[in-house]
């Protein structure tokens, strides 16, 4: 079966696995993690036509003839993109295992709403969880990303 | 997981007829969320998936001369930034938005959260206050299922085995009907309800109260309605006296289940509270 992956077609074997074993086992895009595995933490964030959903919850094969962006198919042509370099500039991660999640959501919710309010920040990355508690600092990161993107 | 055989019908009487053919060995997925954690955590292992992904058109909301219309197929996401669901009932759009988180509601449908028949979900409280009622569809005929005679028990439905939930459709509410929705979580935000009460009541021009539905979910094994404290707002104005005596009614009458959301003396405590408050919200917003 063929999978589209941040732009490139994939041939991946057929199977009943979720779509972030196979992200990370069979095409090696470890950006997306594990955390929770049962859809409340958001560490396996990825888009799916655009729209963030838990890669732990989704079987492969429901996403054949889909566009999946991952973490990986943010950067264009060796330049990070603007929501990544933001939640640099504001330190907004610690051990950062959360971080693919929250860029992912942040890139969602600005592409749904170009001039979100704190609290709708709040509310949207809400399903996202930081173990560290770096959320002041996200926060800040994706006020600073919408003012860029 | 083994492998398992993943079938996508085009429509729907292909896949109650797949199902038909294949009995307890299949399962279908629509959004797939409480399917693919079923899988992960090996509490069902059917031989055949059937995908309702590559079902066309049954994903719409419609707003016709007989009510709302929602498609079996339609994202949660989709309901709660509906134009057409904000203006028919903004308490029913708010309903799908407090739904887990935001991949959540991206990825599940309202047909697979209504059949999977989890007593700790939102929507079936505020859909049993509104009267709703659900389209199906078997190998051989359709029929319709009121929602208050759909939910039989913990995960079981009124579905036959070869029948596929196609349509929920939601009554006109009269133009001085009001609803309200209120979800009450015991651990996080995000989480499913420990308590949920769906509310709508209707007034006549001095206030009385001409018709009052409130369900109450996720404290008990189905969404429940009480004729008799429903018929205690008939006529009345909705006092503060009278409001906490129908919030009484609820708690002392309803028999709550105790899971790590609370135990059941908690939640008699909080279904007085929030029927209460769900009472308030449609009687201030009149
Ligand atoms: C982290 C998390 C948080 C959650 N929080 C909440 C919450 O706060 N409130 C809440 O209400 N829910 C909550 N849920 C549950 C979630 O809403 C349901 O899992 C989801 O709605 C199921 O829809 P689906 O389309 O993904 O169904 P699927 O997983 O595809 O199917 C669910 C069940 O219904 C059957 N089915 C699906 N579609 C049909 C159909 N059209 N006809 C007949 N049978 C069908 C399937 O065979 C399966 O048994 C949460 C889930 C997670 C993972
Ligand atoms: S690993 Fe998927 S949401 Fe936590
Ligand atoms: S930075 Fe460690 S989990 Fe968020």
């Amino acid at each position: 079966m063929i999978l589209n992956v941040n732009g490139s077609r994939h041939e991946v074997q057929e199977g009943t696995r979720t779509l972030l074993e196979v992200l990370r086992d069979d095409l090696g895009l470890v950006g997306t993690k594990e955390g929770c595995g049962v859809g409340m933490c958001g560490a396996c964030t990825v888009l799916v036509d655009g729209r963030p959903i838990s890669g732990c919850l989704i079987l492969a094969e429901q996403v054949v003839g889909k566009e999946i962006l991952t973490v990986e198919g943010l950067e264009k042509n060796g330049q990070l993109h603007p929501i990544q370099q933001a939640f640099i500039d504001e330190r907004a991660f610690q051990c950062a295992y959360c971080t693919p999640g929250f860029i992912l959501s942040t890139a969602a919710l600005l592409n749904e709403n170009p001039n979100p309010s704190e609290d709708e920040i709040r509310e949207y990355l809400s399903g996202n969880l930081c173990r560290c508690g770096s959320y002041q600092n996200i926060l800040k990161a994706v006020l600073r990303a919408h003012q860029r993107v | 997981m083994n492998p398992i055989k993943f079938l996508e019908p085009t429509d729907f009487s292909e896949a109650s007829s797949l199902l038909d053919q294949y009995t307890d060995d299949a399962k279908i997925i629509a959004g797939g969320v409480s399917i693919t954690l079923m899988l992960q955590q090996k509490l069902i292992s059917p031989s055949v998936l059937i995908s309702l992904g590559r079902v066309s058109n049954y994903d719409f909301i419609r707003h016709d001369q007989d009510g709302l219309h929602i498609g079996a197929l339609t994202k949660l996401r989709d309901i709660e930034r509906s134009d057409i669901v904000k203006k028919f009932c903004p308490a029913l759009a708010h309903t799908f938005s407090v739904v887990g988180n935001v991949r959540v509601r991206n990825q599940a449908t309202i047909g697979g959260n209504l059949s999977a028949a989890d007593y700790a979900a939102d929507p079936p409280s505020m859909l049993a206050a509104l009267n709703a009622r659900v389209q199906v569809q078997g190998p051989e005929k359709k029929r319709e299922i009121s929602l208050g005679k759909f939910f039989l028990g913990f995960y079981t439905t009124a579905l036959e085995s070869n029948e596929i939930l196609t349509e929920v459709v939601i009554p006109n509410l009269s133009s001085s009907a009001r609803a309200a929705y209120h979800k009450y979580t015991s651990i996080s935000a995000e989480g499913r309800p420990c308590v949920a009460v769906g509310a709508v009541a209707d007034f006549d021009a001095d206030g009385k109260c001409l018709d009052l539905r409130i369900a109450v979910g996720a404290a008990v094994e189905t969404p429940q309605r009480l004729n008799s404290a429903e018929a205690m707002a008939r006529g009345q104005i909705l006092t503060d006296e009278l409001v906490a005596a129908i919030a009484e009614e609820y708690s002392l009458r309803l028999d709550p289940l105790t899971d790590v959301r609370g135990s059941a003396w908690y939640r008699k405590e909080m279904i007085r509270v929030f029927v209460k408050r769900a009472l308030q919200e449609v009687r201030n917003d009149r």
